[in-house]
């Protein structure tokens, strides 16, 4: 583990290495370096008719939602580009800190080859590696069945590469579209996918990685608009050291062990087809996993648990632009965890109509209500310690600057 | 008959001017780009971040206009997407580590100037406009 872990470390900083190695040489001037500052704020107030959501307090109306990202970018010559992003990020409880986004090179031979490096987003699905650039779509929310907001860090970006290209199959054919990737993937020990156990007194001192592999299709068919995709990711046995407590008696007892994440296989099947003023997507997916936890003390001996779930999560949206500024849309978003007991923790059902006013190119607002059934995603036990209701309703909206 | 006839004539107009309006709209290159004429799904792969490569081989460069009527003439004639769809697009690929915005200038001598300049660039403009130095792309 620590081999991958500083493995991926010297490809970060080789990609940074490149990057300067490659401004000093070829530059001329800060014109022929191309660079670039870009970034954009958002700040969010969540409501909810009852159940507090994504670790805020959201039955009484919650402002708790902010993020704000930056980014360099540098393009010294036409086929190399590095750049670097920042991002602050607060949730509710969770994040409430500066990360390190991406930092990558990027080196395109052509259409049909090119090849990115460092820390980089992970192509899956067909919003995964734009699921947390606000500006890039209309929704608040994108569906929380496959794009959970608290625990997106699980799948967002790893250390490695990416290998690109679009491959034209001729006249007849269309285009595909393909990505490869692996390298090594690293989640905090309280990062917002440990949430609830965290929350049961788990701890990760050092966090958990491993390796993480896969690959995306995306062809884009003769017909004008209509795109259809698969990717899959594949995850080695990732590995970590634990650390919880045992109270017997009122004593206290500290357990240390390991925390497991078996090798898992995440695949994702979508479609999208854009047209004028109509956008409609679909896509379905499946992640079972299972988590070994084995925590021992010389009191209690070895205990060990076992936690799987087998998400099938699917959505179904469409959006229309009423007007120059403003877009509206509405999705259908289902999520099934066939581990998970009966009961409305098994599932979330959630209806979502959102509209996105853009006051000009820097400045837009969002409005999403939501009509949710089944409390299995965003919503943990330690706020809500009444207890959750099974039916309730949603409203986000959003306000957002970017340059 | 007559009030169906006056009733789509705006209508008829609309499209008219609309048509005139396109063809007003010229791509330019830089004079070293070996190609003549660019497919529309080309130009649009170029325009959108899906494809950095030329008809004849070499880099594409877009560059854009920040803003007007032969932005937003452009954007519908080729692109399908008006201004702020299509920003929402490269800040997608921007802020995803996926791409450069692609350079926005004020005025279309400010992007005649640039692509004259500036190898493999591509750019758009009113055929009105002067454009002595660039070449100009035949849309098929």
């Amino acid at each position: 583990m620590k081999y991958r872990t500083k493995w991926a470390h010297t490809l970060l900083i080789g990609a940074l290495a490149v990057g300067t190695g490659s401004l000093s040489v070829k530059a001329q001037s800060l014109e022929d370096l191309n660079i670039q500052i870009h970034g954009y704020a958002t700040q969010g107030f969540l409501y909810s008719s009852a159940n507090n959501i994504f670790t805020t307090n959201s039955s009484n109306g919650s402002p708790a939602w902010t993020e704000a990202v930056v980014n360099v970018t540098a393009q010294p010559e036409p086929k190399l580009r590095v750049g670097v992003q920042a991002r602050y990020f607060m949730l509710g409880n969770l994040g409430n800190a500066i990360t390190l986004d991406w930092a990558s090179a990027d080196y395109k031979v052509n259409d049909k080859f090119g090849v990115r490096f460092g820390k980089v987003k992970t192509p899956i699905g067909l919003f995964n590696e734009i699921q947390d650039i606000d500006p890039g779509f209309i929704w608040v929310f994108l569906p929380q069945s496959v794009y959970p907001l608290e625990s997106r860090n699980s799948l967002l970006t790893h250390e490695g590469g990416v290998v690109y290209g679009t491959l034209k199959l001729g006249s007849t054919l269309g285009k595909l579209e393909y990505r490869g990737f692996g390298g090594d993937r690293m989640l905090a020990g309280n990062d917002g996918y440990f949430l609830y156990m965290m929350e049961e007194g788990l701890d990760l001192p050092n966090g958990i990685s491993g390796v993480t592999f896969g690959g995306a299709l995306r062809w884009k068919t003769p017909i004008p608009g209509l795109m259809i995709g698969a990717s899959d990711e594949k995850d080695e046995k990732w590995s970590a050291p634990a650390a919880s407590s045992y109270s017997v008696q009122g004593v206290s007892i500290p357990l240390t062990g390991t925390f497991t994440i078996n090798p898992l296989n995440n695949y994702n099947f979508f479609g999208q087809y854009e047209k004028n003023k109509i956008m409609l997507a679909a896509e379905y997916n499946r992640l079972p996993a299972t988590v070994p936890i084995i925590l021992s003390s010389s009191v209690t001996g070895s205990i060990p648990s076992v936690d799987k779930t087998d998400q099938r999560n699917w959505y179904a949206m469409v959006s229309y632009k009423v007007s120059k500024k403003l877009t509206a849309g509405v999705y259908d978003s289902q999520q099934f965890d066939h581990q998970s007991s009966l009961g409305p923790s098994r599932y979330q059902k959630d209806w979502a109509t959102t509209v996105r006013y853009d006051f000009n190119s820097f400045l837009y607002a969002k409005a999403e209500e939501h009509f949710v059934e089944g409390t299995s995603l965003n919503i943990d036990p330690l706020m809500n310690p009444n207890g959750t209701t099974t039916n309730f309703k949603l409203t986000a909206l959003k306000i957002c600057v970017s340059f | 008959m007559k009030r169906f006839l006056l009733a789509i004539l705006p209508l008829a107009a609309a499209l008219i001017f609309t048509v005139q309006a396109q063809s007003q709209v010229i791509v330019i290159a830089n004079s070293g780009v070996k190609a003549s004429e660019i497919g529309k799904s080309d130009l649009r792969d170029v325009f959108t971040g899906a494809s950095t490569a030329l008809p004849g081989g070499g880099s594409a460069l877009p560059v854009l206009l920040k803003a007007g009527t032969v932005h937003e003439e452009f954007l519908q004639a080729y692109i399908g997407k008006n201004d702020t769809a299509f920003r929402a697009s490269w800040r997608s690929l921007v802020f995803s580590g996926q791409a450069s915005m692609p350079k926005s200038l004020d005025s279309e001598a400010a992007v005649v100037e640039f692509v004259a300049r500036t190898p493999g660039a591509i750019g758009y403009i009113s055929k009105a406009t002067p454009h002595e130095g660039v070449k100009v792309l035949t849309v098929r």
